[in-house]
């Protein structure tokens, strides 16, 4: 479904993707995972149109997203949900989901999007009518993902979307994730929490210092000793 | 008419004299919102039209509230046009001092045409009706102001109802919050910005036909108008579209007490003081809540 060939992005002249490829099948969870500045969000922001690559193509369905602006990918159907949730957070809740719902391929799912957003999160229905500033971290995480849903995507890319929860917390998102990836929607998942990231993924890739360093099953990679190593036995060894 | 009735009077002036800076406020609040830069050429703009005002007046002879169902449209088109033909690339660059800049050559483009164009003698509209004056409870209420207050309020409600109840108002909301995040959702930046733009100078429209019927305009009276705006969008607080008109009014009362109880020469530095003290001790304006996260 989404093709990403070889792609090299620059900030100015600091290269942050080297020769990144990545494919993503229609009706997958797809992990990329990777430590701190590995470049993870950094190749979200290029497939989402922020910024551009310098070499290679990014595909979806066979069509070309190159040279596209962000709302015109949006369009197309990939969503982005970024790193920090970026809610409207002076707007009620029912204002950003309304925005989420914004492009007019989205709109005339608006009744069954906001059903669909309110029995994956029924947190969210009893608070409409609050900013979206006034709720708790979980609850704006619940709500930068709903809005994501409401524009119907075809792709649902996640960057970091365990950031900063309790760990109770991070238990119910990932099993949302997974919820939502059983209602057929194509998820990209961008994770720090590589354990449990891998455990829900049917395919990863492993980023390190800006390139592709290894892929496989998500199960594959949990049982690489490897990845154990430098990535899960890291974060238990911290704590 | 006793001391008390004086005050009076005074207050009322000030309160009829502050909406114009208000609405004006209201403008540049909406495009520092999306830009992120203040808008120098509002004054000016406001200025132009009161100008355009005149001449429908004296060349056609179209009434000056008439003249404002040509006026609105006219004056949207052009907020547009201005966001597609100048702003529009700036807009997408880190450096806002662009955008600024080109706002300010627009200010000096637009003001050096007006004294080319209309002379740099002051103009005034002189109407059948300009000289009315309502005297509720002994009040001198000149007709042309009270009208001027009731456009700057309906304007008010105006734009605050498109802000709330369009699905473009609401994106131009999220935008003033995080322009990123509203690409995002698939919204064009540029026409958020182009909206926002086309509404600023709609509200330049309105206040020129307002400003046109009270006072006596000169080409170079933009500057002036606009600075008494930023003041007045100081004291509201920025995002906030009656916070902006009651900084004008609050600018207007500052600005007609002084004049009273002190001189009328004094009356223009203590409002840039108000202004400063303000900025240093209050940044988020009167009204607004904690200071906003830029």
């Amino acid at each position: 479904m989404l093709e990403v060939n070889g792609i090299d992005v620059f900030y100015g002249d600091a290269q942050a993707l080297w020769d990144v490829s990545l494919s993503v099948e229609e009706g997958a969870i797809v992990a990329l995972v990777g430590s701190n500045g590995a470049g993870k969000t950094t190749l979200l922001k290029t497939i989402s149109g922020l910024i551009h690559a310098r070499r290679g193509e990014i595909l979806l369905s066979g069509k070309s997203l190159s040279n596209l602006k962000p709302q015109e990918i949006v369009g197309r159907g990939i969503i982005h949900v970024p790193e920090g949730r970026r809610l409207f957070s002076s707007l009620t809740v029912l204002e950003n989901l309304k925005l989420g719902a914004y492009i007019p391929r989205a709109r005339p799912f608006f009744t069954e999007s906001l059903e669909r957003v309110f029995s994956l999160f029924p947190a969210l229905k009893t608070r409409i009518d609050y900013k979206a500033g006034s709720l708790s971290g979980g609850e704006q995480q619940m709500l930068a993902i709903a809005r994501g849903i409401m524009a119907q995507p075809k792709l649902l890319m996640l960057d970091e979307p365990s950031l900063g929860l309790s760990p109770i917390l991070v238990k119910t998102i990932f099993e949302l994730i997974s919820a939502l990836n059983e209602q057929k929607t194509t998820i990209l998942l961008v994770e720090q929490n590589i354990n449990q990231a891998l455990k829900i993924a049917q395919q990863a890739y492993v980023l390190k210092t800006g390139k592709i360093v290894m892929t496989g099953r998500g199960d594959e990679l949990l049982a690489n000793e490897e990845i154990r190593k430098a990535y899960i036995g890291e974060r238990v060894s911290k704590r | 008419m006793g001391e008390f009735g004086i005050i009076i009077q005074v207050l009322i002036s000030g309160i009829l004299f502050g909406t114009m800076y208000g609405v004006a406020a209201i403008g540049l609040s909406l495009i520092f919102g999306t830009m992120r830069i203040i808008f120098f050429a509002q004054g000016t703009m406001i200025i132009f039209f009161a100008y355009i005002c005149y001449w429908l007046f004296t060349l056609i002879g179209i009434d000056p509230y008439l003249s404002l169902i040509l006026l609105i449209p006219i004056s949207l088109l052009l907020g547009m046009g201005f966001y597609y033909g100048l702003f529009k690339e700036a807009a997408a660059l880190e450096q806002k001092e662009v955008s600024l800049l080109i706002a300010i050559g627009l200010m000096w483009a637009v003001e050096n045409i007006m004294t080319r164009v209309w002379t740099a003698d002051p103009r005034a509209i002189v109407t059948a009706y300009t000289s009315w004056i309502l005297r509720p409870f002994g009040i001198n209420i000149p007709f042309t102001r009270l009208i001027a207050l009731l456009i700057a309020v309906l304007s008010a409600i105006g734009v605050s109802l498109f802000l709330k109840r369009t699905r473009i108002g609401t994106a131009v909301r999220a935008a003033s919050e995080d322009m990123e995040s509203t690409t995002l959702m698939g919204i064009n930046p540029h026409w958020v910005n182009a909206v926002t733009f086309a509404i600023g100078i709609g509200l330049a429209g309105i206040a020129g036909v307002g400003l046109a019927t009270v006072y006596s305009f000169d080409p170079m009276y933009g500057f002036t108008f606009v600075i008494m705006s930023v003041i007045a969008l100081a004291l509201g607080g920025m995002g906030n579209v009656f916070g902006a008109l009651l900084g004008g009014i609050i600018l207007g009362l500052i600005y007609n007490l002084t004049a009273y109880f002190i001189d009328s020469t004094w009356a223009n530095a203590i409002c840039f003081v108000v202004f400063l003290l303000v900025l240093m001790f209050r940044p988020q304006g009167l009204f607004g809540g904690a200071a906003q996260k830029v």
